[in-house]
């Protein structure tokens, strides 16, 4: 749940920075492609998420490489 | 309680934020999409300025940029030259402008990253009219490789609405579905929009009175106030303008509730600029919109000179809470449309205003012309079958010279002469 005027509580901010450090970890070093795959799709939801929070923001995909 | 008014904000942190706070985001935002096109594009690695320390500074020291320098820079090496930022095979996705009369298209990808954060503009969009999970869409396009309404397809289904696609169908086939499927929310051009309309009237339905629906988003072109007038009434549901532009990527502004269209500040820096001296106008004041936008990687645009003609309000103007400044009116037009006739201005949705007036009228061009050397605007309208027509050419004769302060000449066309138009409508021709 929410606040109930729809803002963030803190333990669903630190819940989503957490699971986006998290998915990052995999998409760098998990070599299943499904795995992977899964990893980056999510990251780039997540991303969004924390950008339309205004949590975090960056540009990250130049750190990858198409395997 | 309906629905639409419950959580009001996609994100209400970044659409409810203090001018300041989102002043602040912007900048944190735009220091690190310089550093990013920096290092990792030639063509912004040549044209940014060292040392950019603020947004006040970026407006007055980083170059504009148009059309013209980002097809020069794919011409380079096609497909994107030396434009990228992130490397393209990185992209799951392409898009390019139509390229209609001859021009080269503009190319544009999609990081995996950049799509997340286009469809998240399209659900802040769709949201903000009030849709919401479980509603029936169907978004009448033609899934090409105009980007159009894609983002509106993925966010729809990201929001938990659900798609009927109708991608090759054919206008009988649209209105049928709409009815049968009892169809909520459909998303088409303000062209295609009266086509679905017309194509109801031959089949004899009422799509008001027959039809289920209770949103009509309508994008990618100008709209004027008399077409809007005419599908709000024959679909019987309110409409909501979206913009957006290839060059984006996604769309940057929608209209809220309360009938302001937005721009979504947290993700682009919007200057309105007088075009003959350059400067910025005040608030209420007629410019050229130039965007920067925030949320893309591969392909950046910084104070991009788009043409489009607006009148900027400020947030505090409309009641719906957003503090995001918006467009009066929406884009008012184009730039480079604006043409001198005798000296008085005529711009394409100026016409359209007047002549979408008629119910008779189904299609229509406008062509600015040089006769025996007097410039004059010749009106080709086709009207509608079925429709007494006798005299509508005085009569849109007359309405032009009153509301437009020329007399153009009419005429009347039979059915089928006058080009169709799905995507971009083109109905306005300079042949002086
Ligand atoms: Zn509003």
């Amino acid at each position: 749940m929410t606040n109930g005027d729809g803002f963030l509580t803190e333990r669903h901010r630190q819940d989503l920075v957490d699971c986006y450090e998290k998915l990052h970890g995999l998409a760098a070093t998990c070599d299943v492609p499904a795995v992977r795959a899964a990893a980056r799709a999510a990251i780039a939801e997540v991303h969004a998420a924390l950008d339309g929070q205004a949590i975090e923001f960056e540009y990250y995909s130049h750190r990858w490489e198409n395997r | 309680m309906d629905r639409s008014t419950l959580h009001k904000f996609w994100n209400p942190v970044t659409e409810t934020m203090p001018r300041a706070d989102l002043a602040d985001w912007q900048w944190r935002k735009l220091e690190r999409a310089l550093a990013r096109a920096k290092a990792g594009s030639p063509f912004w690695a040549a044209r940014i300025p060292d040392g950019i320390s603020s947004l006040k500074d970026y407006a007055e020291r980083m170059p504009i940029l148009r059309k013209a320098d980002l097809i020069a820079a794919e011409a380079e090496a096609p497909p994107y030259g030396t434009l990228p930022s992130t490397d393209p095979s990185l992209g799951i996705r392409y898009h390019q402008t139509s390229g209609t009369s001859g021009n080269t298209p503009l190319r544009t990808f999609d990081t995996a990253r950049d799509w997340a954060w286009a469809v998240d503009m399209w659900c802040t969009a769709l949201h903000g009219a009030g849709i919401r999970p479980g509603q029936r869409a169907c978004v009448a396009f033609g899934y090409g490789l105009f980007i159009g309404f894609w983002g509106m397809q993925d966010a729809l289904m990201r929001m938990g609405c659900q798609i009927y696609p109708t991608g090759a169908m054919d206008s009988k086939t649209r209105v049928q579905l709409l009815v049968d499927k009892k169809i909520e929310v459909l998303a088409s051009t303000p062209t295609y929009a009266l086509r679905l309309l017309d194509t109801a009237r031959e089949m004899g339905i009422d799509l008001a009175r027959d039809g289920s629906l209770k949103r009509v988003i309508a994008s990618a072109e100008p709209m004027s106030a008399a077409t809007r007038r005419t599908i709000t009434e024959g679909f019987g549901a309110p409409i909501t303008d979206i913009a957006g532009m290839t060059e984006l990527g996604t769309i940057f502004m929608f209209e809220c509730l309360s009938g302001s269209p937005h721009i979504i500040e947290n993700n682009y820096i919007e200057e309105v600029l007088d075009p003959e001296t350059g400067r910025p106008v005040e608030y209420g004041e007629r410019g050229v919109r130039v965007t920067t936008g925030l949320g893309r990687e591969g392909i950046q645009v910084f104070r991009y000179w788009t043409e489009d003609v607006v009148i900027k309000r400020p947030w505090s103007e409309c009641g719906c809470g957003r503090s995001w400044d918006w467009y009066a009116g929406g884009i008012i037009g184009r730039h480079d449309d604006m043409r001198k006739i005798r000296g008085i201005p005529v711009t394409p949705v100026l016409i359209e205003d007047v002549v979408r007036t008629f119910p008779e009228v189904f299609e229509f061009q406008s062509v600015l012309r040089t006769v025996r050397g007097l410039d004059g605007i010749l009106i080709r309208v086709e009207p509608h079958t079925g429709f007494g027509v006798t005299g509508l050419d005085e009569r849109i004769r007359a309405e032009v010279k009153r509301k437009i302060g020329l007399q153009p000449e009419v005429e009347l066309v039979g059915p089928g002469i006058l080009p169709r138009f799905e995507a971009k409508a083109v109905r306005f021709h300079d042949e002086r």
